[in-house]
């Protein structure tokens, strides 16, 4: 929406009005209804990184939906207090399904969810759903897992560098895969972690990818929001791994892969549930096998060898014959923590605080 | 032709005053100008930039809601600035008075009490205080650079909080994400209505305002601080001691820090997180220097800056304008206002000409 001015901030007005009036979400299904979508990002939308898959899923939208879609979009916003603002301000000028695209969006959501209960709410990476407000989550783990495949093949020095944003569940538990992903090739891989507590802090990555190749580290994996760790692999040329996108424009013909988040889906089938009055509240929590997580194409110097072994791990995966945190999983203290036969648990996994064994470093 | 700077001898009061309102004016025709350029047209942006935000009372609760820290945390730096005494580091005692308040409002052994809020009060204080005294203990009897010291313990505090809500205090039922559980009801301030999220803590920022008044303007120490500050000699001189300067005008900012971050804890929050504050602490020397140190001033500087936070938020939901712009519209004002200031106490005259062979 490029274009508004004075009158159609009256409009606004009046929807809003309009909105506290309804008193359903089957109210919505009138036919020549403009659905109103709004989507609140924590960063701006670059040409890269997790903001960017986002800003594609609401494309996405706009392309299902054509002009029977209004979309509303606002970035950088990260902290608690201005989210629930931003949100409230969402629902309440008429918006009828909004997206929040950061844990620490969680918490305002909630609040915010229980005062508009006509409007649909949708969390990415949220843990706790109500009636109004749903959690959508990719298995990241799936995508590190044949990454980690990869790098065993194409490691020499037996070490790879992890990267992480905030030492949260959603990070620890794909450096565990990417790990035992390496493992399955080589079990004497480790792999070594240094968290920013930052997404975005190009500076501190930048010396914490020069730390961990110093270390000896031939492969880095960075999850963060920028593609600092994978410039900074190729200049030193070790491999690297992309997150979120497709980084191997920045990867100096040494982006190994990358695991790609896709949300399109997730976006399209909300606002289309939305418009036609089915929406209903519910947690997802998807990977390759839905798309939502997807691997860019695999770099052409990893031996061939090595590319059948991904792609044979990736079927595997899809079709539910292989998780990567199938037993037996050790901890660092070489606790038994999944049985041979046996897998971790759904819990286990969402609430990862622990590393597995051959992680070096510490959790937070 | 060259210019030489050259000092005013008398610099005028009306202007004094007056530049926060060429700096705002300055601010809006350049920023009309730059409107223009990126197509939009500058009357219906800077409505929608400066007035739709306040057209509901919705609005102007959020606007009071963000001002209230700001201004409360002015008011204590304004103190210490006055007598040259720069806490930079407010961020920090506020993440520790939002840390101590919050431990008392999760570990209270009565969590239903009426006394967990006026507590957490008094714990926010004191940890803001504590966080103060240590630049304050460092300056006053080492010497060392408060600048320096306040900013590094600003880090300190934002990373003890993370290992908080990483480690022991993470919420249990909470997928071991970093972050507390929510305080009990009665650790948070009552709302004026409950559709509206402004709360009663700003009372506590609205009693701040006419004690920093009293001090600065009516008290006998204040007005020593700011003898000492103005001419430091002088002071001496008169012998008002430095160092109790140093020790009020840091432990007060720490204390009022401190409160404001507790009132973030126990307001919009309503939990503890590894980020807990959008920048308030530094967000608050900018309102401290638009609002001249001066009580009245800070008030309208922390209404300004909350407006254009929430102005910068309106043009992107209603005409897609990029967020960047709400940052350069506080650096022009922030520019505006120094370049007034500078030219209210120096003007530019022509340099004389050097004349041969001369020492000039």
């Amino acid at each position: 929406m490029t274009n508004s001015s004075r009158r159609e901030f009256l409009k606004y007005s009046a929807a809003a009005g309009a909105a506290l009036g309804s008193t359903s979400l089957s109210n919505l299904a009138m036919a020549d209804e403009v659905l109103k979508v709004g989507a609140v990002y924590v960063s701006p939308v670059s040409e890269i990184g997790w903001t960017k898959q986002h800003s594609l899923g609401v494309d996405a939208i706009k392309a299902a939906l054509g002009n029977k879609v209004e979309v509303t979009t606002i970035d950088s916003i990260f902290k608690p207090q201005d989210a629930e603002r931003v949100f409230r301000e969402m629902a309440s000028s008429g918006n009828k399904l909004i997206f929040g695209t950061s844990f620490s969006h969680g918490t305002p959501m909630q609040k915010v969810a229980k005062r508009f209960p006509d409007v649909a709410f949708e969390h990415c990476a949220g843990i706790k759903h109500t009636k109004n407000l749903g959690t959508f989550e990719a298995k990241y783990f799936e995508g590190t897992y044949l990454a980690g495949v990869a790098a065993g093949h194409v490691s020499k020095s037996a070490k790879i560098g992890f990267i992480g944003g905030f030492p949260i569940p959603d990070i620890v538990g794909p450096a565990n895969a990417l790990l035992l992903g390496a493992q399955s090739v080589n079990p004497d891989m480790t792999c070594s972690v240094i968290f920013l507590n930052s997404w975005f802090d190009p500076g501190k990555e930048k010396e914490a990818a020069n730390t961990l190749i110093s270390q000896g580290c031939d492969v880095i994996c960075s999850m963060t929001d920028t593609a600092t760790g994978v410039q900074v692999a190729g200049q030193k040329d070790v491999w690297s791994i992309g997150y979120a996108s497709d980084m191997s424009q920045f990867g100096n013909g040494k982006h190994l892969t990358a695991f790609t988040l896709d949300w399109s889906s997730v976006y399209v089938n909300a606002a289309k549930s939305v418009a036609t009055g089915t929406w209903k509240t519910s947690e997802r929590w998807q990977g390759l096998s839905e798309g939502v997580v997807k691997m860019s194409p695999l770099n052409t110097d990893i031996p061939a060898a090595g590319k059948a072994e991904v792609k044979k791990a990736q079927a595997a995966i899809i079709a539910g014959s292989l998780h990567p945190f199938a037993g037996e999983v050790k901890d660092q203290a070489d606790k038994v923590r999944a049985a041979a036969g046996g897998t971790l648990s759904t819990s286990d996994i969402r609430g990862f605080n622990w590393f597995v064994k051959g992680m070096v470093g510490k959790l937070g | 032709m060259r210019f030489q700077i050259e000092r005013r001898a008398e610099p005028s009061s009306f202007m004094r005053f007056g530049a926060p309102v060429y700096a705002t004016f300055s601010t809006l025709v350049v920023s009309s100008i730059m409107f223009a350029l990126l197509g939009h047209n500058p009357a219906d942006t800077l409505f929608a930039f400066f007035i739709t935000p306040l057209m509901t009372i919705n609005g102007i609760s959020e606007w009071l809601l963000k001002a209230s820290p700001l201004i409360l945390i002015g008011c204590g730096l304004a103190i210490g600035f006055r007598a040259n005494v720069w806490n930079i580091g407010a961020e920090g005692q506020l993440v520790i008075g939002a840390v101590c308040a919050s431990g008392v409002g999760l570990f209270y052994p009565a969590p239903e009490s009426t006394l967990l809020l006026p507590l957490m009060v008094i714990a926010g204080m004191a940890g803001g205080m504590v966080w103060a005294a240590i630049p304050a203990f460092l300056r006053a009897r080492m010497n060392t650079n408060e600048i320096l010291v306040t900013l590094m313990m600003t880090y300190i505090a934002t990373l003890l909080l993370s290992l908080l809500v990483h480690g022991p205090w993470r919420d249990p039922d909470g997928y071991n994400y970093p972050q507390t559980a929510l305080l009990p009801d009665a650790a948070m301030f009552e709302l004026f209505d409950p559709m509206y999220r402004l709360n009663t803590s700003i009372l506590i920022t609205v009693v701040a305002v006419f004690a920093m008044w009293f001090f600065t303007e009516r008290s006998f120490f204040g007005y020593k601080m700011s003898v000492g500050g103005a001419a430091p000699l002088a002071a001496r001189y008169a012998g008002f001691k430095q160092s109790r300067s140093i020790w009020v005008g840091l432990l007060i900012s720490g204390g009022l820090a401190g409160i404001a971050g507790m009132a973030e804890a126990a307001g919009p929050l309503g939990q503890l997180s590894a980020q807990i504050s959008p920048g308030y602490g530094f967000a608050a020397i900018i309102v401290a220097f638009i609002g001249r140190l001066h009580a009245v001033g800070i008030v309208l500087g922390g209404l300004l800056l909350s407006l254009l936070y929430l102005g910068g938020e309106a043009v992107q939901l209603s005409l897609g304008l990029p967020s960047a712009l709400t940052s350069i519209f506080q650096g022009m004002l922030l520019f505006f206002l120094l370049a007034s200031d500078f030219l209210i106490f120096y003007r530019f005259t022509p340099s004389p000409k050097p004349t041969k062979g001369g020492v000039t």
